[in-house]
């Protein structure tokens, strides 16, 4: 069968890889934020998840931020990056 | 970051958009929402290891590439039928057959841009595709557009990128939304864009082809892959292509182009994040009063995002309706402010856990309310859009809208 040559529909992506924040060996008395991506029950898993680590490595205290809705980006995000020394957030349903 | 494993690939999504791929998803089994919080503290107990873990390891930086897609030629075959298995392994279709973006007919549809092809026209969510003048065109052909289509394309494409419209949220959502393009102006005309009989059906290569580069863009550009990132339960049929035009000459009042600002002359396109059509079936009513019953009881309804989440639910009122309220000497804005009377849902029609929720996301409307109160079908009569379109009959259409968007309108460069 002979070849056609035709342009890729599906161009670029802007954008490349950031660095992570670096790892630190233990959660021991590390701030946890929690960013609820506002969905039903992210609050209930996030919470627990948080509550498990206070309990089994000595992490915490715990904070809570909320999205304004599930649709909208973060308000808060300069709050939480000040207020936590790591974070858990949710992400869609 | 933690979701659940049917929406890991939408979190995945998301990370790299953002230029992080490499951050760490923890995910538990679906689903956790509309489920006991019991239930979903047990899932957080299967999860803290890896949470644990992914807090106190460091991640391998990604290779490039993973977020660098090609610009590129490609070798496909030549023969139609073949090119569609081609088509649909490479991800670039619809499953309708799309035709072979040559690059001479991707030239053909640039015409006299060809030499600004590389111009960026948006970045469009989730994947923050990068839409050059020639993406457009390069999709504009797959779909089987002509040359004289593109500038409605781009002018969508524009308005799509407005941040007022959310369409990270819209391309992503589980609510079957899709971008209707509304035309307005002499542009509908000249490129035959249907407003009269089955304006939102089928049969117009216009309304057909446009609507459908622009779904072919936001997938292929965009990045919203069905069941991947388009995230949608069900979807709807709109989502192969969205398109009409309002009917102007059959209108009795200003068209929405002019409503916002723009001059009658001028062409534009307005997007909106749609749901299906619902009809409106009123042969009987012969007053704009009585007519209001059916078209305000089909609006009032208690599974709309509209309802809690606001927005502007769209309202496409066929020729002879709009006609009726005319006659009994109702304004644009007489009809909506009395649709927004009218269509409303008492709150004992709701679930007490679809009550509590709602009253976290907009108390104003739902806190503190009794159950015989009654909630609009919008937050306010100025949010009701309605357009004018279809061919002779006594129907009319309730379309719902996402609810966290805006409609946006822009000029056609023609």
């Amino acid at each position: 069968m002979s070849r056609l040559s035709v342009l890729s529909p599906l161009a670029t992506a802007a954008g490349g890889v950031k660095p992570l924040a670096r790892r630190r060996g233990s959660l021991r008395g590390l701030r946890i934020g929690i960013l609820d991506n506002s969905k039903p029950n992210a609050d209930v898993l996030l919470g627990r998840v948080a509550e498990l680590l206070v309990e089994r490595v000595g992490a915490g205290p715990i904070t809570f931020w909320r999205k304004p809705g599930a649709s909208h980006p973060a308000t808060v995000i300069d709050e939480v990056v000040a207020g936590s020394d790591v974070v858990l957030t949710g992400s869609a349903d | 970051m933690l979701g659940t494993d049917a929406f890991a690939s939408l979190a995945e999504a998301a990370a790299a958009s953002l230029g992080m791929p490499h951050l760490q998803l923890v995910a538990v089994a679906h689903p956790i929402g509309g489920i006991d919080p019991k239930l979903v503290r047990a899932k957080a107990e299967t999860i803290v290891d890896r949470v644990l873990e992914a807090l106190t390891r460091d991640p391998s930086p990604p290779f490039q590439a993973f977020v660098s897609a090609a610009r590129a030629a490609a070798s496909a075959p030549d023969d139609l039928d073949a090119f569609q298995d081609f088509a649909v392994a490479e991800g670039w279709s619809d499953g309708l057959p799309v035709l072979p973006p040559t690059e001479e007919r991707v030239g053909r549809i640039l015409g006299r841009l060809a030499g600004d092809r590389t111009e960026v026209i948006a970045t469009l969510a989730p994947r923050q595709g990068v839409a050059t003048l020639e993406a457009i065109a390069v999709n504009a052909a797959l779909a089987g557009a002509l040359p004289e289509h593109l500038p409605v394309v781009v002018a969508a494409i524009r308005a799509l990128a407005d941040p007022r419209f959310n369409l990270n949220a819209i391309q992503t959502t589980t609510h079957p939304c899709t971008p209707l393009l509304i035309v307005n102006g002499p542009i509908a005309a000249r490129l035959g864009i249907n407003a009269g009989a089955n304006a939102l059906g089928q049969g117009h290569r216009a309304n057909a082809v446009i609507g459908r580069a622009v779904r072919l863009i936001l997938q292929n550009v965009g990045g919203a892959r069905p069941g991947r990132e388009d995230r949608a339960t069900l979807g709807h049929p709109g989502k192969y292509s969205y398109c009409v035009a309002e009917h102007e000459a059959a209108s009795p009042w200003a068209p929405l182009h002019v409503e916002r600002g723009f001059r009658a002359a001028e062409s534009c396109v307005t997007v909106c994040g749609a749901e299906a059509p619902h009809n409106v079936n009123d042969h009987g009513s012969t007053t704009a009063g009585a007519l209001l019953f059916a078209i305000a009881g089909t609006a009032a309804t208690t599974g709309s995002n509209n309802i809690y989440l606001g927005g502007e639910p769209l309202v496409v009122l066929g020729p002879e309706h709009a006609q009726t309220f005319a006659t009994g000497g109702w304004s644009k804005a007489d009809v909506k402010r009395a649709i927004w009377e009218r269509a409303r849902v008492r709150l004992d029609r709701f679930s007490p856990e679809n009550r509590e929720r709602f009253a976290v996301i907009d108390p104003a409307r739902f806190g503190d309310r009794l159950l015989a109160d009654e909630v609009a079908l919008c937050a306010s009569p100025d949010d009701l859009m309605v357009v004018v379109a279809g061919g002779p009959g006594k129907h009319s259409a309730i379309i719902p809208t996402f609810g966290a968007t805006r409609s946006v309108t822009v000029r056609i460069e023609a």
